[in-house]
């Protein structure tokens, strides 16, 4: 009885941890990681309404950073890849979970909401989807975009603005999902695309004995690539 | 032949194997307590970038300490090449705390901070990326820790808190 007990508790043993490996190797759930909280903010959007982080709760975020008086070709890619995000939207199925993008200006002082609204059409923006936002003091935007988006810009001595291109993925509990820094050997929006699928896909399946199994895939760190 | 005689095991071997589980145990432990207790940190591949065009666009062509929050929050791009590191100087203030974000362009190199949890395999094609907080001035090298070819014993930088 003893020994069964003891070949019981081995064979347990063997379960557990193959059963672990395997899970690790084969990864049968991927998820996005839980990379910190996303910072709270309060600003201006392009028609002059307030916009906060709290007003985005409840749906997928997708953060980019730029300047409407950037002539670099950063710049100008940013708002591509963003147009090219907000064309395949429509045609994306995640359930019934809506989808914001929103595009910070670094250069608040000169962006107002005015120009902000004429650079948005001028892109080509499809304000159901996409706003840009300023904000009114703009000591707090280091804190908002570079404490807690964790993107770089400074303002330079001789007035240019050195900006590092980022997207951000934040989902509806305000927790950032994916940072996307740069270029990966896939498209950032091929990439952001695929992701806010992958996140869908979580926040649908991952409910009852299911969600086991996505809080396991996120202890052993099976991220989506 | 009885059960007990076709499943004799050794008492020496009994013990052997007991203290091999009880060793496991032991490890599994010493692992949990140290990323959960103390912090340790296991340098994750963050991302995959193209090691032929990672000196010449992105973050990388321009290496160096960037501001996050000042005084504060910063980050740091460095390139590891044959053999130095891109920039081999760094500063940074008391209290800041540094996410490191290493890539090689060549062959593969070692990154490590001495006096710092950081010590990352730096591998190219792939981003190795680690935080860390300084609360004490003074003077850290980081040093390559693989062998990367004739001159692997001076590549290394140093970064100043102060």
């Amino acid at each position: 009885m003893k020994r069964l007990l003891l070949y019981g508790f081995y064979t347990l043993m063997i379960v557990v941890v193959g059963g672990a490996f395997a899970f690790k190797v084969f990864q049968p759930v991927q998820v996005l990681p839980r990379v910190r909280l996303a910072p709270g903010f309060s600003m201006i959007n392009e028609n002059g309404e307030r916009l906060t982080n709290e007003d985005l709760r409840g749906q997928f975020t997708l953060y980019s950073f730029t300047y409407t008086r950037c002539d670099d070709p950063t710049c100008l890619a940013l708002d591509e890849t963003m147009l090219v995000i907000q064309d395949q939207l429509a045609a994306l199925d995640l359930g019934d979970i809506p989808v914001s993008m929103v595009t910070i200006t670094v250069d608040p002082e000169y962006d107002t909401p005015e120009i902000l609204l004429a650079h948005a059409e001028s892109v080509g923006a499809d304000p159901d989807y996409w706003q840009f936002a300023t904000i009114a003091d703009p000591s707090l935007l280091k804190y908002v975009v570079g404490g807690g988006f964790e993107t770089y810009y400074e303002h330079m001595d001789d007035g240019r603005i050195r900006l590092d291109p980022a997207f951000v993925l934040v989902d509806g509990w305000g927790i950032i999902r994916g940072e996307y820094r740069y270029q990966t050997l896939s498209s950032d929006s091929d990439r952001i695309i695929r992701h806010m699928g992958v996140l869908a896909e979580e926040v649908q399946n991952s409910v009852g004995s299911a969600s086991i199994a996505y809080e396991a895939a996120h202890y052993f760190l099976c991220y989506a690539p | 032949m009885t059960d007990k005689q076709s499943m004799h095991i050794d008492p020496y071997e009994k013990n052997w194997i007991r203290l091999s589980i009880g060793l496991l145990v032991v490890f599994a432990t010493a692992v949990t307590v140290a990323g959960f207790a103390f912090g340790f940190q296991v340098p994750t591949p963050e991302d995959r970038v193209d090691p032929r065009t990672v000196a010449t666009e992105g973050p990388w062509a321009d290496p160096g300490l960037r501001e996050l929050v000042p005084g504060k929050k910063y980050e740091a791009y460095i390139l590891a090449q044959t053999w130095a590191f891109l920039p081999n100087e760094i500063t940074v203030p008391v209290g800041a705390e540094v996410t490191f974000y290493v890539t090689s362009k060549d062959v593969q190199h070692g990154f490590k901070l001495q006096d710092t949890n950081i010590n990352m395999q730096i591998v190219p094609g792939q981003v190795s990326k680690l935080t860390v907080t300084f609360d004490e001035p003074g003077v850290h090298n980081f040093i390559c820790t693989e062998y990367c070819g004739a001159a692997h014993a001076i590549m290394f930088g140093t970064l100043t808190v102060e």
